[in-house]
Formats: structure tokens, C-alpha cells, sequence
């Protein structure tokens, strides 16, 4: 395929995103619901660009978007009286993926060395071991963590601070979304997604032949983590102003991130959108209407669409297109 | 027709076109909204308070009749869901509850973290917040307009019982701490701390433990290295109940031992019978608490709400079965009554008028004292320490409300 | 007087060792049979932690005999999610078994919390204990200690002198040839995964002779990561490797708290499980298959 062809898939997804934001500005009354869904489908994006590409499971994911969290916390509570304004917001973001890219590193040459479970149980060893050691050596405040409320409202005021909280780090969500989308199908589109297809189907097959398995393994597995880092700023920071290590970085939330990325259909573009909203929206009207037992009937179900459709929602939409015109349009 | 037929019969359909209008402006009942955790983490303490709801709004209903308000007595309603103890739940449901189901007023969700998550959106919509499981000091420096406290503060937690031990055995000055490490348990341990070397203890013991821990023996073995007279700590329910079955499996008997939140469950003593005897933990509130309207008429109090044993009774018919209350119902419960209280006196159903109101709002209820300071958190109720005495659970501080003798020491575990 | 603590955190933490051993080998079997991470298995260990309650609260017996009681209840459950999903997942991406096995860790959080409600239970089981001066040791963790090592023993016995063992170890080192030599492989597979869930239940029964208290439907989450750890210590897929990564790990950790305590300005319980961590991505990195020899 050549020229600007090639990026129609990313049209369809778009246009979701958009949709959904606009649904979100028509009804205010809804639009936390809107910001849950939207955190969800950022979140399997930028999981799904490393492991739908790859095939890796990455189970410590959260530590990325923990430490892009206190990236934004520090940034805030360190920097409020400095009367830099909304500008720290923008060293925050930095901050955060500085962090993220940094403890993508440190994981990367321990973690990409190893394969299928290993590499499963060495990131989970990450995660786990990086939150004990913020614990342990009382770093940022240890368990304390950082309330950081009072600081931002300090660095613009009051009103800014709520419509921050509640309104633009949901937007800025989208925006993470947005660019991941982007770089999704970008890196897809390049070299980089045909390295990662090889690999995905024959690792080994692929270093024979000469592919620099381990530099583009690298490139992905860095992009996504600093999505997770902006993330973590931008949906716990800035909206909740406050950061616990036990609370950002529980595994609970990479298990959600491939439950997402799986319902939707790993490796595709489509995918974590539309699995992100079919398990915000079921999880939002099980929370209202059968509260307390929502683990328990998402469970099975969990169970029965892995072992009934493993590829998918949009794995199952693009098989049936096959031979369409509309094939074209899903990735 | 004449003239003024037709002047009259205007007048009064203009006039009853009007009242009507009023009438359908005035709301029918009060709503209270709550995004509790049931499943999660905090499953446990969510049922007990939305136990606790139940029950006071049940009494409010039934035996106050309403509450008073714009002339008329309106009853209150509860709508609840399930946060699952996750942060980013509580943000939508409670914008559901605010924006879909136009409740009136809030209550929090159990735990600090999570009263957190939802203020910011609280404040959006100027709602009243009342955070009933969140201790955490911190809460209220950040400046939130609309959340209120009805827990007692983290920081205080030790306090009480360090006055009683003093009181009692003035020559016992080696103290360890031994707490769990989150944010809650450290607030204790720092209030703790302070009080400790303010009235001459020696702290020659101070860890902490991770949450999620399954074995303390490194640690209670340097524990019991430094020989102390007196330890104090715990964190939650699990690691309170390890931590004594530990220090009973290494024979380390100090002269008091108190834990923080999970001595005072009944489920303490069933599982270590024997070995609960004689350990002590302070408590928001305790099925046994002499609080009463008489006292409090005597004391020139302002007294609400059910004596203690109909609150058992109104709880058990709200949960459905024989469970005890503990302390999270009741103050989720006693959150319910301050509301009360201030929509009466503030006469309106407006956030802001109702937050102002209680502000000043000083009463007495089966839970015991509540009063606010002007950021929100609760000065007026202090804890009480209770302890285990052959199986049976004995209020020994303070003296107001003790139903029995402190034993001291604690009894040797063989 | 640092020595005397270090003596004593190391005895317990070999006695703590072997039970946490006995409780990986189901792990570490199931991912050498079937290639299968169990990441619900915390899970499986509160069951059977729940069946030793049960026994000695509602029958009145000692957790021993909880023991075969928990055994058993794992293989059905394991027979259960093998047949029902795990055997046709086998074939796919791995990430579709983690998803599953945590998933059934789920069911039975929620199943086991709608039956016995989440509140936390524990049990007294007391025979006394041993003072050696520089520690207290209970008995019931000298039973602990050497209920896992009986087990892990009654393994090795079964592996190497029955048929159904035998026929299993084959299946590991060359399925095909297994296949050839008339080995109904699928069978093998479900009882490996049965047998595997089956020591993890029965390893509840055990941990809650070492400490007896603190039971409740969320109390696994924590002893999967352990058993991670351990794993990767004796090798991901040796059974036997994961009863002497056990001990390893016991020691290491306990130990490693004396050590942590010398230095000011940590929280040294924090700081070991920190340290296990560390330990285990070095592992993973400088040799993967395990401190033992590959079996």
C-alpha cells in the first residue's frame, strides 16, 4: 500500500474519539463517565503498542503509569510557590515521561532479554520491586505518598484547579489517546511493524534473517511506557491530586489493560477503543445496578471470550470484512 | 359575567397557578448519594456503613418523622453504588448521583484514597461531602469547601491511650511502635510519636511493616530484643491479628499491648481466643459506650438518634441479618445525624447553607461528641480504648464512658 | 546480640522456607507440564487455606486432616478449569492462559467471599512451642515444616516410581515420543494441571499451620508474588527446584531483615521485599533456569 492510504484505519478510530468527546461536551452531566471511558481506551491503546505489536505480555505495565503519576506530583507540589502557573503542568508532563523512558530502560535491559512467561515474571519483579523500594527507602514520601490538592490550587487558583481536576485531565486523556492512536498506526505502517509482525510469528526466524530484533523491540516497548507516564499525569495526577504508591501501582490495573486490549482484539488499531468502552460501560452499569458483584460476573465471562474469541471484537469485524471495501478502514 | 366575578376568578387561577408552581419546586424527600465500596478492598467496612445509613435513616423516618425543612417534614433516601474500591469509579458514579439521580447531599466513600478521589468533583458541584471513613489530617488542608468529617482524625488515634497507660503505671517508660506503613497507620504513628515524648516515654522501637504482610517474625524478634514495656501499633484488620498471634508464637508479653482497628472486630477474639485477652485497641465507637439522652440533657447537650440498642436493632433489620454493628456503621450513621441536625438549623436544602451550619453544630448521639473545626475535620469525638477481658470486650477509657476496670498488665500468653 | 537475631531469623526463615516451597511446586509444575503461568495461584492457596478453617472449626479437627480434604478439592477444581477452558487454550497466545488462570483466581475470591463473607477468620491451633534461647519456635510451624517436606518427598516418590509419574515426566521432556510410546498426553496434561492445583490448595492447609490467622478471600494476591519469586529461584519449571528455591528464599528474606535493620533511615521490612525482587530479576538475568542444574 502506499501513500496517505495507508492511514485510513486511523479515520474510523478518530472519529470514535471524537465522537465520544463530543457526546462528553453535549451532556456535562455525564462527562466523568466519559473521562472513566476515555482513560480505559488510552490505556489499552498505549498497552496494545507494545503488546499487540510484540506479543509480549508486559504484567508490570502500572509502573509506568505510577511513576509518570509522582512525575506530576513532585513537579507540582515542589514547584507551587514558584509562580510558574499553569507552565508547571507542562514540566510535569515532561517530568513524567522523562521517568517513564528512564524506568523503560532500566526494565528493558533486564526484562527484553527474556521471553513469553519470563519476561511476564520479570516486569510483575519490576513493578513490585520499585514499589517496595519507594516504601522501603521512604522515597517521595514513602507510603505517605503526595496530596498535592492545596499545592495546585496554590499554583492557579481555585477555579482553575477544580476545572483542571475535572475537566481538562480528561481531555488531556483524549490526548494521550490520540497521539497513541497515532503513533500506533505510524510504527505499524514503518519498519518498525513489520520487525515486530516477524518477530511476533517467529522470533528467532526473524534474527536469522537479519532484523535488529532487540533495537525495535526497545523503540516500541519505550514508546509505550512514556504513554503510560503521561497517562498516569494526567487521569491520577492532575484529576485526583493525590498519589499512593500502594494505589498506582496495583496489578489490578495492567490486568484491566489487557482485558481491555484483549475484548477489543490485540494488535489492532480499533481494538483498545472498542474494548476500552465495552468494559467502561459494563463495569459503570454493573457497578449501579448490581453492586457488589460486578468481579464476579466479569470473571466467567472474562473466561468464555478468551477461549471463544481470542482475537477479539475487531479481530472477528475484520475477518468478516475480508474481501470489502471496507476493509481498508480497520487495522 | 361582572365585572368582579371575572377580576376574582382571574386572581385566584392566577393565584393557584403560582402556589402550584411553588408546590411542584419544593422536593418530595431528601436524597442522600454514596459511591461506597462493596467489593474490594474495603468491602467490609462499605456494608457496615451503608448498614449504618440504613438503620439512621430508618429511625429518621419512623420515629423523627423527617426532617424538618421549609415548613414541612420531608423523609430522607439513600441511593448507593458500587465503586469496587477503585479511584476512578468514584468519579462517575458520583457525578451519576449528582447530575442523573439529583441527589441532595453526599457521602463519601470508605477510606482516605478514595474521599479523595471524589472532592474534586464534589467541589465542581459545590455538593455537601461528608467523609465518614477517611482520617487522614491531610484531607483537610487542602482547602476543600464542602467535605466535612465525621471519623475522628488519624493523628489522635494513640492519644488517649498513652493519657490512660501514663495515668496508670507512670514508671513503664520503654514504648515501641510497631506500625503498618500506609498513610493511615503512619498518621497514627506520628500522632502517636509526639504525644509519647510529651508525656517522658522512652521509644526504643520503631518499624514499620508492609500492608500486605504474611509474617512479622524478623521483626517482632527485634522487637522483643529492645525489651519494651509497652507496644503499641497495627495498621488493619489482617496484620492486627497476625501481629498478636506472632507475639504470643515468641512469647513476648509486654505490659500492654494496643492495636490499632482490628482488636475491637469480633472476629479479633474468635480467632486468637486466649491470646486476645488483655490486648487493647482504640476505637471510634463500641457496641457498650455509655452515651445517652439523659447524660447529655444533664450535660446540657444537644442529643439526636437512637440510644445504642435500637441503632443494633435498626442495623441488623437493615443488613438482613444477626451482624454486629462496628464502628464503621456507626459513624456513617452519626454522619447522617449531623446532617440532619444542620438542614434543620440551616433550614434549607443548599450545600452551602447546610455546610455552613454545621460549621458551628456541636450535638451529642449514641456515637458520641461531634463537632467540627473550620476546615472541616472532626474535633468533637474521641476515641475509646476497649479491650478484651475473658472474651468479653470491656470499654476501659476514658473514664465517661468505661464499662469496666483497665487490666494491667496484660496477662502472660504461655 | 546481632548474631543471636540473625541465628533466629535464619532458622525461621528456613522453616517458613519449606512451606513456601511446598506451596510453589504446584506452580512450577503446571508451567514444566503444560508451559501454563498459574497467576491466580494466591488463590488456590487461600481455598485451601479456607478448607483448613473449615475443617477445624466445623469438624473439629486438626489441620492435618485438612490436608488430604484440601488435596482433593483442589483436583476437581483443577480437573474443572483444565476441561472447561485451559485445554483449549494450550495452543494459543500465552497471554490467553495467564488471562484465564487469573480469572478462576477471581471466581474463587468472589465465590469463596459469597460463602463465607469477607471477613477475616483464624483458628487456634496450639501445641506449645519450643525456646531456644535465641528464638521461639511453636510447634505448629515445626509441622508445617515438616508436613511440606513429607509432601514434597510423597512427589518425588510419585515421579519416579509410579507409572502415572513416570509417564508424566516423559510427556515433559518430549511430548512427541510420549505420544509414540502409546502416553495419552491430554490425560497427562489435565492430571498435571489437577496434581499442580491440588499441592497449591493443600499448601493452604500448611501456611495456616504456620500462622493461623488472618484468613480471607483477598489474602492470595500477596503469595503469588512470592511464588514468582521462588519459582524463578529454583528454576520456572522444576518442582523440586521450587521446594529448594523456597528454602533459599525463606533465608534470604528473614536474613536479609537484619541486615536491613543496620542501616538508618530504611524501613527494613520493606526494603526485603525489595531486596526479593531485586533478587529475582538478577536471577532471571544471569541464569534463567534456576540456581539447581536444568532437571
Amino acid at each position: 500500500m502506499k501513500g496517505a492510504s495507508r492511514y485510513l484505519p486511523s479515520i474510523p478510530v478518530l472519529l470514535a474519539y471524537a465522537a465520544l468527546f463530543g457526546f462528553g461536551l453535549l451532556n456535562p452531566g455525564k462527562w466523568q463517565l466519559v473521562a472513566q471511558l476515555a482513560f480505559y481506551c488510552a490505556l489499552g491503546q498505549a498497552f496494545n503498542l507494545f503488546m499487540g505489536m510484540t506479543g509480549y505480555v508486559d504484567f508490570g505495565y502500572v509502573a509506568f503509569l505510577g511513576i509518570g503519576t509522582y512525575g506530576m506530583a513532585i513537579s507540582i507540589s515542589g514547584l507551587a510557590d514558584k509562580g510558574l502557573g499553569l507552565g508547571v503542568i507542562g514540566i510535569g508532563l515532561i517530568l513524567s515521561v522523562v521517568f517513564a523512558v528512564l524506568l523503560a530502560l532500566a526494565v528493558g535491559a533486564v526484562a527484553l532479554r527474556l521471553r513469553g512467561a519470563y519476561f511476564a515474571i520479570a516486569t510483575i519483579g519490576v513493578n513490585e520491586g520499585f514499589r517496595y523500594l519507594i516504601e522501603g527507602a521512604r522515597i517521595w514520601n514513602g507510603s505517605e505518598g503526595i496530596i498535592f490538592s492545596s499545592h495546585l490550587r496554590e499554583l492557579v487558583g481555585r477555579e482553575a484547579a477544580m476545572s483542571l481536576s475535572t475537566f481538562w485531565a480528561d481531555v488531556m486523556v483524549f490526548g494521550v489517546a490520540v497521539i497513541a492512536t497515532v503513533l500506533t498506526i505510524g510504527y505499524m505502517r514503518s519498519k518498525i511493524g513489520y520487525a515486530l509482525a516477524a518477530l511476533r510469528m517467529d522470533e528467532d526466524a526473524a534474527k536469522v534473517m537479519g532484523i535488529n530484533v532487540t533495537r525495535f523491540k526497545i523503540i516500541a516497548f519505550i514508546t509505550s511506557a512514556a504513554l503510560a507516564g503521561l497517562l498516569g499525569a494526567t487521569a491520577w495526577a492532575v484529576k485526583l491530586t493525590y498519589v499512593y504508591p500502594a494505589d498506582v501501582f496495583g496489578i489490578h490495573y495492567t490486568v484491566e489493560a489487557i482485558i481491555i486490549v484483549l475484548l477489543g482484539g490485540a494488535g489492532t488499531l480499533l481494538g483498545p477503543i472498542v474494548g476500552g468502552l465495552i468494559y467502561g460501560v459494563s463495569k459503570y452499569y454493573l457497578a449501579v445496578y448490581l453492586p457488589g458483584f460486578q468481579l464476579l460476573v466479569f470473571a466467567p465471562v472474562i473466561v468464555a471470550v478468551i477461549v471463544l474469541f481470542p482475537e477479539g471484537t475487531v479481530g472477528m469485524i475484520k475477518r468478516k470484512l475480508l474481501g470489502t471495501a471496507l476493509e481498508k478502514y480497520i487495522l | 359575567m361582572k365585572k368582579t366575578t371575572f377580576f376574582a376568578l382571574t386572581l385566584s387561577a392566577a393565584f393557584f397557578c403560582v402556589a402550584t408552581a411553588f408546590a411542584a419546586d419544593l422536593p418530595q424527600k431528601i436524597v442522600i448519594g454514596n459511591p461506597e465500596a462493596l467489593s474490594g478492598t474495603h468491602a467490609k467496612a462499605g456494608e457496615q456503613a451503608i448498614g449504618g445509613v440504613k438503620a439512621i435513616i430508618k429511625w429518621v423516618n419512623t420515629v423523627n418523622g423527617g426532617v424538618k425543612v421549609g415548613g414541612k417534614k420531608l423523609p430522607l433516601e439513600y441511593k448507593y453504588y458500587d465503586c469496587e474500591s477503585k479511584k476512578e469509579a468514584v468519579t462517575s458514579l458520583l457525578e451519576r448521583l449528582i447530575t442523573s439521580d439529583k441527589v441532595h447531599f453526599i457521602l463519601a466513600p470508605y477510606s482516605s484514597p478514595l474521599t479523595l478521589a471524589g472532592a474534586p468533583v464534589a467541589e465542581k458541584y459545590g455538593i455537601l461531602y461528608m467523609d465518614h471513613g477517611g482520617a487522614s489530617d491531610k484531607i483537610f488542608t487542602q482547602g476543600f469547601r464542602y467535605a466535612v468529617q465525621t471519623i475522628g482524625p488519624g493523628s489522635r488515634y494513640h492519644v488517649g491511650t498513652l493519657d490512660m497507660l501514663k495515668k496508670k503505671d507512670p514508671a513503664a517508660k520503654r514504648l515501641a511502635l510497631a506500625y503498618k506503613d500506609d498513610e493511615f497507620a503512619r498518621s497514627v504513628m506520628d500522632g502517636a510519636e509526639a504525644h509519647a515524648k510529651k508525656l517522658g516515654y522512652e521509644i526504643i522501637f520503631k518499624r514499620t511493616y508492609p500492608a500486605t504482610v504474611n509474617d512479622l517474625t524478623p521483626l517482632l524478634s527485634d522487637l522483643k530484643a529492645s525489651k519494651p514495656d509497652i507496644v503499641i501499633g497495627g495498621g488493619h484488620l489482617a496484620d492486627g491479628q497476625l501481629f498478636t498471634q506472632q507475639m504470643a508464637d515468641l512469647g513476648i508479653n509486654p505490659k500492654a499491648l494496643s492495636l490499632v482497628a482490628a482488636v475491637t472486630i469480633p472476629a479479633f477474639q474468635t480467632a486468637l481466643k486466649g491470646k486476645a485477652d488483655g490486648v487493647m485497641g482504640p476505637s471510634h465507637w463500641e457496641y457498650g459506650v455509655t452515651f445517652s439522652k439523659e447524660k447529655a440533657r444533664k450535660a446540657g447537650q444537644v442529643w439526636i438518634g437512637p440510644s445504642q440498642d435500637e441503632f443494633v436493632k435498626l442495623f441488623k433489620d437493615a443488613i438482613g441479618r444477626d451482624l454486629r454493628p462496628e464502628y464503621h456503621a456507626a459513624e456513617a450513621g452519626a454522619a447522617v445525624l449531623s446532617l440532619v441536625l444542620a438542614v434543620e438549623k440551616a433550614a434549607s436544602l443548599d450545600s452551602d447553607k447546610v455546610r455552613a451550619a454545621m460549621g458551628d453544630l456541636k450535638f451529642t448521639s449514641f456515637y458520641g461528641g461531634w463537632a467540627i473545626d473550620k476546615t472541616g475535620k472532626q474535633v468533637g469525638h474521641d476515641m475509646i480504648d476497649a479491650q478484651w477481658q475473658n472474651g468479653k470486650l470491656v470499654i476501659v477509657g476514658p473514664e465517661a464512658a468505661s464499662t469496666g476496670a483497665l487490666l494491667y498488665p496484660k496477662p502472660t500468653v504461655k | 546480640m546481632i548474631l543471636e537475631q540473625l541465628a533466629g531469623n535464619l532458622l525461621q526463615g528456613v522453616v517458613l522456607g519449606t512451606v513456601y516451597g511446598m506451596a510453589t511446586m504446584g506452580l512450577s509444575l503446571i508451567f514444566g507440564v503444560l508451559k501454563v503461568v498459574n497467576v491466580g495461584h494466591g488463590a488456590f492457596i487461600m481455598v485451601g487455606a479456607f478448607t483448613s478453617f473449615a475443617v477445624f472449626e466445623y469438624l473439629g479437627l486438626s489441620p492435618v486432616f485438612a490436608i488430604p480434604v484440601a488435596f482433593g478439592i483442589g483436583m476437581a477444581l483443577g480437573m474443572i478449569f483444565y476441561y472447561s477452558s485451559i485445554r483449549r487454550l494450550l495452543k494459543g497466545p500465552e497471554l490467553a492462559s495467564l488471562l484465564a488462570t487469573f480469572s478462576f483466581g477471581v471466581i474463587l475470591e468472589e465465590g469463596i467471599k459469597f460463602l463465607f463473607t469477607s471477613d477475616f477468620r483464624g483458628f487456634n491451633w496450639d501445641l506449645g512451642k519450643i525456646d531456644m534461647g535465641f528464638t521461639v519456635l511453636p510447634y505448629a510451624k515445626v509441622a508445617a515444616c515438616l508436613g511440606s517436606v513429607a509432601i514434597a518427598v510423597l512427589l518425588y516418590l510419585w515421579f519416579n516410581k509410579t507409572r502415572a509419574g513416570m509417564a508424566m515426566r516423559s510427556v515433559v521432556e518430549d511430548g512427541v515420543g510420549a505420544r509414540v510410546c502409546g502416553v495419552n498426553v491430554d490425560w497427562m496434561y489435565a492430571l498435571s494441571f489437577s496434581l499442580g492445583i491440588g499441592l497449591t490448595v493443600a499448601s493452604g492447609v500448611l501456611l495456616t499451620m504456620f500462622v493461623s490467622v488472618g484468613i480471607h478471600p483477598y489474602m492470595g494476591g500477596e503469595y503469588t508474588l512470592k511464588a514468582f519469586v521462588v519459582a524463578v529461584l529454583g528454576g520456572l519449571a522444576s518442582p523440586y527446584g521450587a521446594f529448594f528455591g523456597g528454602l533459599v528464599f525463606g533465608l534470604l528474606e528473614n536474613g536479609s531483615y537484619t541486615l536491613f535493620a543496620q542501616i538508618p533511615g530504611l524501613e527494613p521490612f520493606a526494603m526485603t521485599r525489595f531486596f526479593s525482587f531485586l533478587i529475582l530479576l538478577l536471577i532471571l538475568l544471569l541464569r534463567p533456569t534456576g540456581l539447581l542444574k536444568a532437571k
